[in-house]
């Protein structure tokens, strides 16, 4: 499936203004000005997810991972390297970085991180669809990359698509980036686009 | 979940009980006007509000911090069918503590998640559930607690050990140094070999300082150090350690005094440990005080103590560095461009000593530029008079092994060069095996049987106990009872212990100062009545 230069610029333009919220709950969470980034997005099939992602993360990655249902359904998760993450937290919190294994207030932090950024884009998906979504309690981890996507292909059909968003949070003059990869299948991805596209109609 | 698989009414009453009744977190329910429909009994334990008093009413108007706070927003989001978590990072807590529990113990530390409650695709209202994190954040704190520390302790070792390198590397740098000069040299004036041999000779005798405080630092804090305690004389040590520091005194300019009692006093202590005492202080009083400057070392005796001081009119230390004078690897100037070399562990040295030894070690300086007097004070043991045995000093040894016959082991050429010039610069005769089967060999053939036998430890094929054991197998007149000696490298006090024991009449320890093996050698030959030296060292 190709994603048109409309739809994807539609799709980023649609994606900031999720991110700019954001950036601006967790500016209010944590009382310092945190930026996202404009993001990068690009479409990728299942199978060819591994590949990607292993050119921007390497072995471990911590992953906030929520699963959302209804007309549109799929995975949604945060994933960062755990230096990222582990400097991100430090960041936002001002505590010493531990390893996130044994740092619980760490996973906590970066759980609710992630659901912010998750919620942001899942919401403008559903608002933009008009269509309710329901999330699951998001779940942290630190595993191996592989691990992590075996997970998800395990979980159903292959004939689903990955949108992969990068994008970086900027704070205290550090940047730590992240990586958003949401998991649709076939019919939500196509829902999305047709929407995607009436919405940048409306716009113009 | 399918009709078929939903739980049975009465399970499901049970299970909303239990939430109510026993479950350990906090559950808060509302439906989807966010009027209050749940609230467990936790929640009522933990706010001190009753179910009567908040159920059917308006969440905001029980907990109005909720809105200050931010989490209408929440709310408004949870249904719409977000989950929002709530970590303690960022919120600290959730729900307020109950007043009473306020003035006691403080507000519960919590984390938190807010989520719809959904039938079908509609949310119908929501849950939040509450955690109790205080000990988790306690425990959290204690780890970051140690990691801390254990940084801390890593940044000082790295510290040290860059400190350790210069200091190595420094002296190793001057004896290199003026070996090259003297070596590209095709003619010697005797000026250039006397500078060349007290650069090398000052420099080397520091680095062995440098050895010597890092493996006895070591030894004492895996608790190895064993005092080999008779009665002392204080009086004696303290003129002895002021003999070895004059020459570095001298060289520098600095003035040494000595403000001794007449009637010095004994302590029970190893003489070569409080040796060592008395002179890191002194040591540590010239290397700080600056040209025309002077050391006082004063010794006197109180009625149970016997008091030590060292007093100098250095640079001082400020009063903020004093509490961690004695602290291993410190030094007030730490920096690279600092004035005085040193690993800083000359004074931890001190303390530990003089409390191994039941004494205590005080420092203490009026400020910048104005001198510093660190005190001793041992238990004293009673009076001695000053004529009591002394520590071994330096003297006149010209000829003191006139007529000796010695044989010396040692496989490496360089230090058995040193050994014979030592022996025959006072009048011995040498004879000089590389190895135990070569010495075993002479000793077979004994045209003139030695007197007295020096011999290495450390050696390839056969080592130095090897020998001693061969040797008590050979005939009497010229084996089995010659005094051994051993010269070895192997120098702690383990090593000397199992040499003594194996039935070495002597250990000294590389490297050895020349008095030191004379006055073994000496003691050995005396001690088998013949042929007696021409007079014995002072």
């Amino acid at each position: 499936m190709q994603i048109s230069a409309t739809q994807h610029d539609a799709l980023v333009e649609l994606l900031n203004i999720g991110f700019g919220r954001a950036g601006a709950s967790l500016s209010k969470l944590t009382g310092q000005r945190v930026l996202l980034e404009v993001p990068h997005v690009a479409i990728r099939p299942l199978d060819q997810l591994n590949a990607t992602l292993e050119e921007l993360v390497k072995d471990e990655v911590a992953s906030v991972h929520q699963v959302f249902s209804g007309p549109v359904a799929g995975d949604a998760l945060l994933m960062l390297d755990p230096a990222a993450a582990a400097s991100l937290k430090q960041l936002l919190t001002d505590e010493p970085p531990l390893p996130l294994a044994v740092d619980a207030s760490g996973r906590e932090v970066l759980t609710e991180v992630g659901n912010v950024l998750l919620n942001a884009c899942i919401g403008t998906f559903g608002n933009l669809l008009k269509v309710p979504v329901a999330f699951s309690v998001p779940e942290i981890d630190v595993a191996s990359l592989h691990l992590v996507l075996q997970r998800l292909t395990a979980a159903g059909d292959a004939l689903r698509y990955a949108l992969v968003i990068t994008s970086g949070f900027r704070l205290r003059e550090s940047e730590v980036t992240g990586y958003v990869v949401i998991i649709l299948t076939v019919q939500s991805l196509t829902r999305l686009l047709i929407a995607l596209e009436a919405w940048e109609k409306n716009q113009g | 979940m399918g009709r078929g698989n939903r739980l049975p009414d009465h399970i499901s009453d049970a299970v909303l009980r239990w939430m109510d009744a026993s479950a350990a977190q906090g559950i808060l329910i509302t439906d989807a006007s966010l009027v209050i429909r749940g609230w467990n009994q936790w929640l009522v334990t933990s706010t001190g509000l009753t179910r009567d008093a908040v159920l059917g009413r308006p969440l905001f108007e029980v907990v109005p911090s909720f809105v200050e706070r931010g989490f209408d927003q929440y709310y408004a989001e949870a249904l719409t069918g977000q989950v929002k978590v709530l970590s303690h990072a960022f919120h600290r807590f959730v729900m307020p503590s109950a007043e009473a529990a306020l003035r006691i113990g403080g507000q519960m530390q919590q984390a938190g998640r807010i989520a719809p409650l959904t039938e079908g695709l509609a949310v119908v209202g929501t849950v939040t559930l509450i955690e109790d994190v205080t000990e988790r954040v306690a425990s959290d704190q204690e780890l970051r607690g140690r990691i801390a520390t254990a940084e801390a302790a890593s940044r000082v070792k790295d510290e040290f050990l860059a400190t350790l390198s210069h200091e190595i590397r420094t002296p190793l740098n001057a004896v290199l140094g003026w070996t090259r000069i003297l070596r590209s040299r095709q003619e010697f004036d005797v000026a250039t070999v006397r500078r060349a041999i007290e650069v090398i000779d000052r420099n080397a005798s520091a680095q062995l300082t440098l050895v010597s405080d890092m493996l006895d630092m070591a030894r004492i804090s895996s608790g190895k150090v064993r005092l080999e305690t008779a009665d002392v004389d204080l009086g004696a040590i303290a003129i002895a350690a002021i003999d070895a520091i004059r020459p570095t005194a001298d060289a520098k300019g600095v003035r040494l005094v000595t403000d001794l009692a007449p009637q010095s006093a004994a302590v029970s202590g190893d003489a070569d440990r409080l040796l060592q005492v008395v002179w890191n202080l002194l040591s540590n009083a010239v290397k700080f005080t600056d040209r025309g400057g002077q050391v006082t070392l004063g010794l006197s005796a109180e009625a149970r103590t016997v008091l030590l001081t060292v007093t100098d009119t250095g640079q001082g230390i400020p009063s903020t560095f004093l509490p961690q004078v004695f602290e291993r690897f410190k030094q007030a100037d730490p920096s690279s461009s600092r004035r005085h070399g040193g690993l800083g562990l000359g004074l931890a040295l001190v303390k530990e000593l003089v409390e191994l030894h039941a004494g205590s070690v005080t420092v203490a300086s009026p400020g910048d530029g104005q001198g510093t007097t660190f005190r001793v004070r041992l238990p004293a043991r009673g009076l001695l008079s000053r004529s009591s045995p002394r520590v071994q000093a330096r003297g006149s040894a010209d000829g003191v092994l006139a007529g000796v016959r010695i044989l010396v082991i040692e496989d490496d050429l360089d230090a058995g060069e040193i050994v014979v010039r030592t022996v025959t610069s006072v009048g011995a005769v040498v004879m000089s095996a590389s190895s135990v089967s070569e010495a075993l060999e002479l000793l077979r053939t004994p045209a003139d049987c030695p007197n007295v036998i020096v011999t290495d430890i450390g050696m390839p094929n056969a080592d130095g106990y090897t020998f001693l054991r061969e040797i008590r197998r050979l005939p009497a007149e010229c084996g089995a009872t010659l005094p051994v000696i051993a010269l070895t490298a192997y120098a702690a006090p383990e090593d000397r212990a199992r040499a003594l024991r194996a039935g070495f009449h002597a250990h000294i320890g590389k490297p050895f100062a020349p008095e030191a093996l004379v006055s073994a050698i000496v003691r050995a030959v005396a001690g088998r009545g013949a042929p007696s030296p021409a007079r014995p060292p002072r």
